[in-house]
């Protein structure tokens, strides 16, 4: 559809050529024939919804994956990257998404790890090995301290950390999966001139995203993958955010969702929380409590956002009224006018609550198990007759959730959770969330890392679901979701409420700034629009 | 997975019709009916056990106190079956079996009356009455049980007797090791290893500092009828087995098609995620170590039965051996994978194993490194590494031959 980069024709082999790589999990084809190819200097953009095979394909670039089809030259000798060390050995370094430190150790020893400098044969030379990090880090713009353990960085310093590590191992080749994902505005800036700054001194980057602007902004060639297959590479000029979403979607998609609802009729509030607290573990002055003093009420058929910076308690709030830290909170929640002591997800689920984890694979989901089974788990004892389960009913109830939700399940009912992308994933959390029939729904960030498609199909559960009556309650990082999506907003800074906004308010730069603390700190809100 | 297990234990099987020697009278001596209802015998102790630890290991958890449970057992059923009157075992177990009584009726009354009913809502509470009538049921059934048990004091124990008072010792003990694994978030090894020494420890000072081991003479110093224990039932199954295999149904079933045994898999599968679900993981926790420790204390009756004595050591290294089984039968063990037909064939394949070296003559050390191979070897073959071993091997000798398509493919398809 789309002719391969131009540039190919230059003199010059390419730094990595992928020809013709296939891969299966199964019965499942992750790639299907695909071909990559990466030039020094160039900054290319991997895109493709969640299950387009992107990652698979950079995990074979890595080394992580030995098991495949294909041909891999590097500088245009082909090479056999069958492990990890292999691919550092041809160049080639990976930062994951979730970043690879050893937490205990200083930044020097985590730069150096496996590749310690050495005195006298067996013995680490520190001042060497800070000496030579300093050099290195410098370069990237971090002038922090080196004789301090990683875990007392903040994650875009241990992302540079990262990277420091990839280059003292003289990758010429770097992949980045999402590096910005948990990295603030200013954070996000800085990355982008380090990224620059690598690839005008010949580094060919490698960068997975599902960031639209920021793929605009900072990258020369854009490949898009879906299903397994190359749909094309265009130079950064061709592309535009239209034509790029065409081309992951496969379709023109409209503006995700139309219009907002009429304003929501003044209803009996169905929840009403009142001073609600939740301790923090290592309180200080400036933080006494991680939830402090939160009061709101929810009517049925409303969507309530909770808006604040990462850290603001947005998450913890949701966490109380599902009954998750009974010895350490307190407040006054009246479900329907009623006082309701929650003190468990089993009580949460008696009072008609519901609530979809923030991160699907640690919180929601039993990875190594069916659909069936995740989403019957909740009302397990519904579906048993003397306590023995009818695995009719269970497959009746998943297969009815599949259908509701447009869960894209090829092996039916019973299909293994682990093996579905994540957008699917994330339907079946919500699907399980569902099958207990709640009246409130508490959503933690329902979107995040799942692909265009998908999001916008939640979205249109979410309205769906609060026109048949249902109180949500709903936290996202994604400014724009919140504001689409919301009736009302209340927004958090460092535990405390600062406001709450109707629809006619809303807008991003005023929850920015309730958000944060009159523009002292800056704002993390990690939008799109933000950081193009 | 199953069917490779099942092949292993055919394999094995053929290998000791074919190694076996055969005796005068021309009869396969692995084959004959006497040798083969030994191995049933020889394996039913630690198949009762790997039973119970199957539960706990799929819920991702371990119990290593099992042997040391299934020593105490032991002792306890040879000192209520040769002792008369108030002794430290009696005196013990006693009041034991009455809360156990108790507990069990106020717990479980209340959750039967529940799925009796097909509600309609996910989380059920009990009516205040049925809770109420659960407590008196529990007080009466532990009054009668007291009643019962110290009858029994006079003329020593009957067989009945131990086979309800010991498994109550042992399911109060599990409970423990559960209560403190759960409530108090620790970690199930580290639990269990000091439960394990303490047991042993209480196993020793019931039987006092004088008597180690209580040999239980049945006709003489104890009934005569605990023979029951050891007997045949038509001449070739012997009962430890069908307690066994009893365990084997009783407990498959549960864990296969009862909401318990879907809770099982979803705590071993994602512990806060079934927490999240609203289930209540610190219960189905805490009974899966009470069963793990009843039926450890069940093996320890029967081991009593068997070699007629009731000692301190008697259980030594059973846990590793039931934690063995179940590996071998396929359960992970970071829980949420695995069945009890797998463990079964585990504990047979096991037993077949030891039955042939036995009956080789093989020096009894070198059946230990002999079984810690086969171990080694089931669980690599189960985890599917072998196969991945041999196409790293293959492709370091042959690197033309991987990754996947040979060269000329590739350059016919770039010339097009």
């Amino acid at each position: 559809m789309f002719p391969p980069d131009p540039t190919a024709n230059s003199t010059e082999p390419p730094a990595l050529r992928m020809r013709r790589i296939a891969k299966s999990f199964g019965a499942s084809r992750v790639l299907i024939d695909v071909d990559f190819e990466l030039h020094r200097g160039e900054i290319h953009a991997l895109m493709g919804e969640n299950g387009a095979g992107k990652s698979t394909l950079m995990k074979i670039a890595a080394g992580l994956i030995e098991d495949f089809e294909g041909e891999i030259a590097v500088d245009g000798k082909i090479v056999h990257l069958t492990s990890p060390r292999a691919a550092a050995r041809a160049g080639i370094a990976i930062i994951h998404q979730e970043l690879c430190l050893v937490p205990e150790l200083e930044v020097d020893e985590n730069i150096f790890l496996g590749q310690e400098k050495l005195r006298s044969g067996f013995i680490v030379d520190r001042a060497n090995q800070i000496r030579a990090a300093r050099e290195v880090l410098k370069m990237l713009d971090y002038h922090g301290n080196l004789e301090t353990p990683v875990s007392k960085l903040r994650v875009g310093e241990q992302q540079l950390v990262e990277i420091a590590k990839a280059l003292v191992a003289r990758a010429r080749i770097l992949i980045m999966d999402e590096p910005t994902s948990a990295l603030s505005i200013n954070e996000t800036d800085r990355l982008f001139q380090v990224i620059r700054r690598l690839a005008a001194e010949g580094v060919a980057i490698v960068y997975i995203s599902h960031r639209m602007e920021e793929v605009l902004a900072l990258a020369n060639t854009v490949t898009v993958l879906r299903d397994g297959r190359l749909i094309g590479t265009l130079s950064g000029k061709q592309a535009s955010r239209r034509e790029l979403i065409r081309m992951m979607v496969g379709r023109e998609i409209q503006e995700m969702l139309a219009t907002g609802k009429d304003p929501a009729a003044v209803r009996e509030p169905l929840i009403d929380v009142r001073n609600l607290w939740l301790e923090h573990p290592r309180p200080t002055p400036l933080r006494p409590r991680l939830v402090d003093n939160v009061s709101f009420s929810v009517a049925a058929g409303e969507v309530f956002g909770l808006g604040g910076l990462l850290g603001a308690g947005r998450t913890e709030t949701l966490e109380v009224l599902f009954g998750l830290h009974p010895a350490t909170s307190g407040g006054v929640v009246r479900i329907r006018g009623k006082t309701t002591r929650i003190l468990s997800p089993v009580l949460a689920k008696e009072a008609g609550i519901s609530l979809v984890t923030e991160d699907r694979k640690r919180d929601g989901l039993i990875l190594g198990a069916g659909i069936d089974r995740n989403v019957g788990l909740p009302v397990t004892r519904l579906l048993a007759h003397f306590g023995v389960v009818s695995n009719t009913l269970e497959q009746a109830l998943a297969s009815a959730k599949i259908a509701q939700l447009n869960i894209q399940a090829a092996h039916g009912p019973a299909q293994i959770v682990a093996s579905l992308s994540g957008g699917n994933q994330q339907k079946v959390v919500v699907g399980k969330c569902l099958v207990t029939q709640p009246k409130i729904l508490l959503l933690d960030e329902p979107t995040r890392g799942i692909d265009v498609g998908a999001k916008a199909e939640i979205y249109r559960l979410i309205q769906e679901l609060a026109g048949q009556g249902l109180a949500i309650i709903l936290v996202t990082s994604e400014l724009p979701e919140l504001i689409l999506l919301s009736d009302r907003i209340l927004v958090l800074r460092e535990g405390l409420p600062t406001a709450i906004l109707n629809r006619e308010d809303f807008s991003q730069e005023i929850i920015l700034e309730f958000a944060s603390s009159g523009g002292a700190t800056q704002p993390e809100f990690l939008t799109p629009e933000a950081a193009a | 997975m199953m069917t490779k297990l099942f092949w292993g234990l055919a394999v094995l099987y053929g290998l000791g019709i074919f190694l076996s020697p055969v005796n005068r009278k021309g009869i396969n001596i692995f084959l004959s009916p006497g040798n083969q209802s030994d191995v049933l015998r020889q394996v039913s102790n630690n198949g009762i056990i790997a039973v119970g630890m199957t539960l706990v290991i799929m819920t991702g958890g371990i119990d290593l106190s099992v042997g040391s449970m299934m020593a105490l057992g032991c002792m306890l059923c040879a000192m209520l079956l040769t002792l008369q009157g108030w002794t430290t075992a009696s005196a013990s177990s006693i009041p034991i079996l009455a809360l156990v009584c108790l507990l069990l009726c106020a717990y479980l009354v209340p959750l039967i009356a529940i799925n009796l009913r097909r509600g309609s809502r996910p989380v059920e509470k009990p009516s205040p009455g049925v809770r109420l009538f659960g407590l008196i049921l529990g007080l009466v059934v532990a009054g009668l049980s007291v009643w019962w048990t110290t009858s029994q004091l006079q003329s020593k124990f009957t067989v009945l007797g131990v086979l309800v008072t010991v498994p109550a010792v042992g399911l109060a003990v599990g409970s423990l090791n559960g209560l403190i694994i759960s409530k108090g978030r620790m970690q199930p090894f580290i639990v269990t290893l000091a439960m394990m020494v303490a047991i042993l420890g209480a196993a020793r000072l019931l039987g006092g500092e004088t008597a180690a081991i209580y040999p239980v003479y049945t006709g003489s110093n104890a009934t005569e009828k605990f023979d029951i224990l050891r007997a045949l039932v038509l001449q070739v199954v012997p009962v430890p087995g069908i307690f066994f295999l009893v365990a084997v149904l009783i407990f498959g079933f549960v864990l296969k098609f009862t909401t318990f045994g879907r809770y099982i898999y979803a705590i071993g599968g994602n512990e806060q995620a079934a927490r999240l679900a609203g289930i209540h993981v610190d219960q189905v926790k805490i009974s899966v170590y009470a069963v793990s420790g009843m039926l450890a204390s069940l093996a320890g009756v029967l081991y009593t039965a068997q070699y007629r004595q009731g000692k301190p050591d008697a259980g030594s290294g059973a846990e590793l051996d039931a934690i063995a089984a179940v590996v071998i039968g396929g359960t992970n063990l970071m829980g949420g994978k695995g069945s009890m037909i797998g463990t079964l064939v585990g504990v047979l394949i096991f037993g077949f194993l030891s039955n042939i070296l036995l009956l080789k003559n093989i020096n009894s050390n070198t059946q230990f490194v002999l079984k810690g191979a086969i171990i080694l070897a089931a669980v690599l073959l189960q985890e599917g590494q072998l196969g991945l071993w041999w196409k790293r091997l293959r492709s370091s000798v042959y690197p033309s031959a991987y990754p996947g398509r040979s060269k000329e493919q590739v350059s016919e398809k770039v010339t097009r």
